[in-house]
């Protein structure tokens, strides 16, 4: 239906590059980077010439780097899965509880269910340094200040509103009449919402439970604020990690990619439900 | 407890917010007894339905089936088949799976359980697409999944939700022959919601009418058609719609009778208090015979087209004050030739309905035919 | 079929309904009424959970309160508030968290509008760039910041160097008061641009086509196809985007930080580490908790600008099923 001249798809081609360049070249830059060596690292002028080692993976696997001048623990693994916990534990947590509140908020317009959903929302979008900081002071009181509960807990803050609107959302969809006919058929509430709600929300639940577990990886403030040195996730991590190695490039950027190696496979494996997620539900792609 | 009441329903009321859906609805229906609910779209049949199957709970008002209160009780525990007019099949589960669950509800073995659902299904004619999905099913095997779901577990009560609405008019005529048998075999109480005068007389044993959340009669398919309680309700069953005139009822000699155009239509079984008050004269279009102009008792008319509607042929014709008349004669009875022409009004097919209050005002004839 | 019928006077269900009935009336009622809290009663809690700090932070910011000096502490009232008025600091602080949630918002919308348009048809190449364009949104701001880091640093950086080519003998990036903004900008539009784009661009491709081929058929020029009936189309998607983008962007911490934390000297002090550094480092607890609420004044308007355009949006594209 539009008449394109070549000139215009020439200039076409060389803008969607010119993108995919600017988006990529980071992570591709930062991918090479991890497999050299400082010398290859320092040269200048850069060059994409270089064979590959894996030694800075090996050091962050090892857990210790010994260089010429000393050696130094690195703690980085533990960090992984610091964030391996948090994150799945708190996806698990707010799909545990999220799932049924939504159900609960989509089936039975209950007294106060507006304002409780509306209440998690408004909340998702305050600043969380806000919430973050006189809690730092009830988690000593609460002595949970150094256990994954407490920041599982707090992670709650992020994951739970996003479970509650994308799930509720998929909830509101099934017809009514679905779920009468299964009651009507002789099954209780529960068979129902077992039976026929979740497994036809499903695609809203993976949607919600990937999204939720990408945010929680990325997330940095609340680690930083909250969590003691054992139990931090890769972002605060890394950023310690860079403080302690001081000129050991490779090695951070190594520790970069694993960081962000978990959420970019998701992404790449499930994109059709995370562009879903995003939106949250405000457009249907 | 009186056995004989499959279900009862007692001053049965709901509202959503401010708009009042359902306003004291009473009705019994005796066990083993089709009753049809029909009304326009909007009267409140769905809710009236789903308040009976336990999916709503009414504001107030009681249910009982079999003589039990099951108000309160919540719809699994109720014991009732229904069929939804969007069928509301599983779309995650196939056919047999559908069919089957209340079934496995009630914890069935296997073996029994596959046979059961095997022999609805033959029954209705879909044993072969058991292993079907909703979406790979024809419309017309949707809805009889949806009926098989319904009948499966054989209860004593079966809602049928309009379940011939979505399907195309072949397999709706074919299932209207059919379904009588079906619940007649069964003998389970049924009731059927139609927005479809054709389907309420052909399935129901009575038929309770609904209108804004009302119950505005309930009588025999005949009963309702011959003596409806309302201009409403005269004017939603037949097909051509029932002519209605506007009269005033005077006395001529010993006899009450009304002026159409000229001519006296008498009104042997009227009483007094009709004479003078503003009214409504209806007649239905197979209730006039097609005369010659020049018959006595005849109104003259002159027949501006003619066209065939099903089994019939409708007269559409012109009276000498210009009001527009119907009248319908089976297609095989031969026709006086267009225009001029006598209506002669079969005595016992004249209605009159007050003009205020829209009610049909009872002819002293009546009284005697009551026996339908 | 099952033998379990009514046919038979009293059968077996008659007597099942009325025993049923006890229960269904304890269990139906009271589960009617209390279910929904029931379910709901965790998320309740979170609720809760969240209201507590929230109303502590209030109560410290009507404090005088530093770590520093224990034997001071007691209410102040709106001290920590009217301080502010006349205080250089507050108005940087202010000052610098609009132009950054201002100008990262404007260049995402025009970026990521632009790449929308460019990738509207569904072509397999342009399915295949818009999931590839997800990476960087995927990736922490933390960690993207550090990736910049590295690519900007002064030795080796590859960025850089490519300064160094274009001229720019010394261009100090983050560390150079004149091109901290515009090096932290640089990241949030790396990490950000994609997800402008996707939301514009699910909404581009769920625009009715009639407008567009009455329009084309009326030999309306594209560019002005773009204007008079694109633009004003999408605008629903523009505004709940960039309100989402903005509510976001005026709390940012984790890219500022990870950078500059809010250096040099105080060029990128925004609202959250500056409240950070007050809360840890010169422990003004209460002078940190004043900003925040001011920072949650700000946000509270814009998300509930937000929430609302959000829902006709989503009611809009959930009718349209």
């Amino acid at each position: 239906m539009q008449h394109q001249s070549v000139l215009e798809n020439w200039l076409r081609g060389i803008a969607l590059a010119l993108i995919v360049l600017f988006f990529m070249f980071p992570i591709f830059w930062i991918l090479l980077m991890s497999l050299q060596t400082n010398e290859t690292i320092l040269r200048s002028p850069p060059s994409m010439v270089f064979s590959p080692t894996l030694s800075n993976y090996q050091a962050i696997f090892a857990g210790r780097l010994d260089s010429n001048a000393a050696s130094l623990d690195i703690r980085f693994l533990g960090n992984l899965w610091n964030s391996i916990i948090l994150s799945v534990g708190s996806v698990g947590v707010a799909l545990l509880f999220g799932v049924p509140a939504a159900y609960a908020f989509a089936r039975y317009k209950f007294r106060g269910s507006e304002d409780i959903a509306f209440t998690l929302l408004s909340f998702r979008f305050a600043p969380p340094l806000l919430v973050l900081l006189p809690l730092t002071s009830y988690f000593q009181t609460l002595g949970i200040a150094d256990t994954y509960f407490g920041l599982i807990w707090v992670y709650q803050l992020i994951c739970l509103p996003l479970i509650l609107w994308i799930v509720r959302g998929y909830f509101e969809d099934i017809p009514a009449d679905v779920e009468h006919a299964y009651r009507i058929a002789g099954h209780g509430w529960f068979a129902t919402f077992r039976n026929i709600a979740l497994p036809l929300a499903r695609p809203g639940i993976a949607a919600a439970g990937l999204l939720a577990f990408i945010f929680a990886w990325n997330n940095f403030i609340f680690a930083l604020v909250l969590a003691s040195a054992d139990k931090q996730p890769v972002t605060v991590g890394a950023l310690a990690f860079v403080t302690a190695s001081g000129i050991q490039y490779g090695q951070i950027a190594a520790a970069v990619v694993l960081s962000i190696a978990p959420t970019l496979a998701l992404a790449l494996y499930a994109q059709r439900y995370l562009v879903e997620g995003l939106s949250l539900g405000a457009v249907k792609g | 407890m009186s056995v004989t009441a499959g279900l009862s329903v007692t001053s049965l009321s709901k509202s959503f917010k401010d708009l009042q859906v359902l306003d004291k609805v009473t009705f019994d229906v005796p066990k083993s007894e089709t009753l049809v609910l029909f009304g326009p779209s909007g009267a409140g049949k769905t809710v009236l339905l789903r308040c009976i199957a336990g999916a709503v709970d009414a504001d107030s008002g009681t249910v009982q089936i079999d003589g039990d209160d099951v108000t309160q009780v919540p719809p699994e525990s109720r014991g009732v088949g229904m069929a939804f007019q969007n069928f509301a099949l599983f779309p995650h589960m196939n056919a047999f799976e559908n069919i089957a669950s209340p079934l496995r509800a009630q914890r069935q073995p296997r073996l029994s359980l596959a046979e059961t659902v095997d022999s609805v299904a033959r029954l209705l004619k879909i044993d072969h697409v058991l292993d079907h999905a909703p979406r790979e099913l024809s419309n017309g095997q949707k809805q009889r999944t949806a009926l098989a779901r319904a009948l499966a577990a054989e209860p004593g009560l079966l809602l049928l939700d309009d379940p011939l609405r979505n399907v195309d008019a072949k397999l709706r005529f074919e299932m209207r022959l059919e379904l009588p048998r079906l619940l007649a075999d069964r003998q389970a109480t049924v009731v059927y919601v139609t927005q479809d005068y054709k389907e309420a007389m052909a399935l129901g044993d009575r038929i309770a009418v609904l209108d804004q959340g009302r119950i505005v009669q309930i009588g025999s398919a005949a009963a309702i058609y011959r003596r409806p309680a309302n201009i409403t309700i005269a004017k939603l069953f037949g097909d051509p719609v029932i002519n209605l005139l506007e009269v005033v009822p005077e006395r001529e000699k010993q006899a009450i009778s009304v002026q159409v155009s000229n001519q006296q239509i008498m009104l042997p079984h009227a009483a007094d208090d009709v004479i003078g008050r503003p009214c409504m004269l209806g007649i239905r279009p197979e209730d006039i015979a097609i005369t010659a102009p020049d018959v006595p008792a005849a109104v003259p008319v002159s027949i501006e087209a003619e066209t065939p509607l099903n089994e019939k042929i409708v007269s559409l014709a012109i009276t000498q004050r210009g009001r527009e008349l119907l009248a319908s004669r089976p297609a095989d009875v031969a026709s006086p030739s267009a225009g001029a022409a006598g209506f002669l009004f079969n005595g016992d097919g004249v209605m009159l309905f007050d003009r205020e209050s829209e009610r049909r005002i009872d002819m002293q004839s009546d009284s005697g035919k009551k026996t339908a | 079929m099952t033998g379990r019928s009514h046919r038979f006077g009293l059968s077996p269900r008659f007597e099942k309904i009325s025993e049923v009935q006890h229960k269904g009336i304890r269990a139906g009622r009271i589960s009617r009424e209390v279910l929904p809290y029931l379910l709901s009663l965790p998320a309740l809690l979170v609720c809760i959970g969240i209201l507590i700090p929230f109303g502590t932070a209030i109560w410290y910011s009507l404090q005088r309160y530093r770590l520093s000096q224990p034997w001071n502490r007691g209410m102040n009232w709106g001290e920590n508030y009217l301080n502010f008025l006349s205080e250089p600091d507050f108005w940087n602080t202010l000052q610098v968290s609009l132009v950054y949630a201002g100008l990262t918002v404007v260049l995402e919308l025009l970026l990521g509008l632009g790449i929308a348009l460019l990738l509207r048809r569904r072509t397999r190449l342009n399915n295949f760039i818009s999931v590839i364009l997800l990476m960087p949104l995927m990736t922490a701001p933390v960690l993207a910041a550090l990736m910049f880091k590295l690519m900007t640093n002064p030795n080796f950086g590859i960025l850089s160097y490519f300064m160094q080519l274009a001229g720019f003998e010394d261009f100090r990036w983050g560390s150079d008061p004149s091109t901290a903004l515009f090096t932290v900008i640089l990241v949030d539009i790396w990490v950000y641009t994609p997800f402008m784009m996707i939301l514009l661009l699910a909404g581009l491709r769920s625009l009715p086509p009639q407008p567009f081929e009455a329009a084309a058929l009326d030999g309306v020029p594209r560019w002005q196809q773009f204007w008079r009936i694109t633009l004003p189309m999408l605008m629903p998607y523009v505004l709940t985007a960039s309100l989402f983008r903005l509510l976001d962007s005026i709390q940012q911490f984790d890219i500022i930080y990870a950078l500059t934390q809010g250096g040099p000297g105080d060029t990128l002090m925004v609202f959250q580490v500056e409240a950070y550094l007050n809360f840890f480092q010169s422990t003004n607890i209460g002078r940190s908790a004043a900003l925040l609420i001011i920072l949650w004044a700000i946000t509270f308007v814009l998300s509930n600008m937000f929430v609302k355009n959000w829902l006709r949006l989503r009611e809009r594209a959930r009718g349209e099923i």
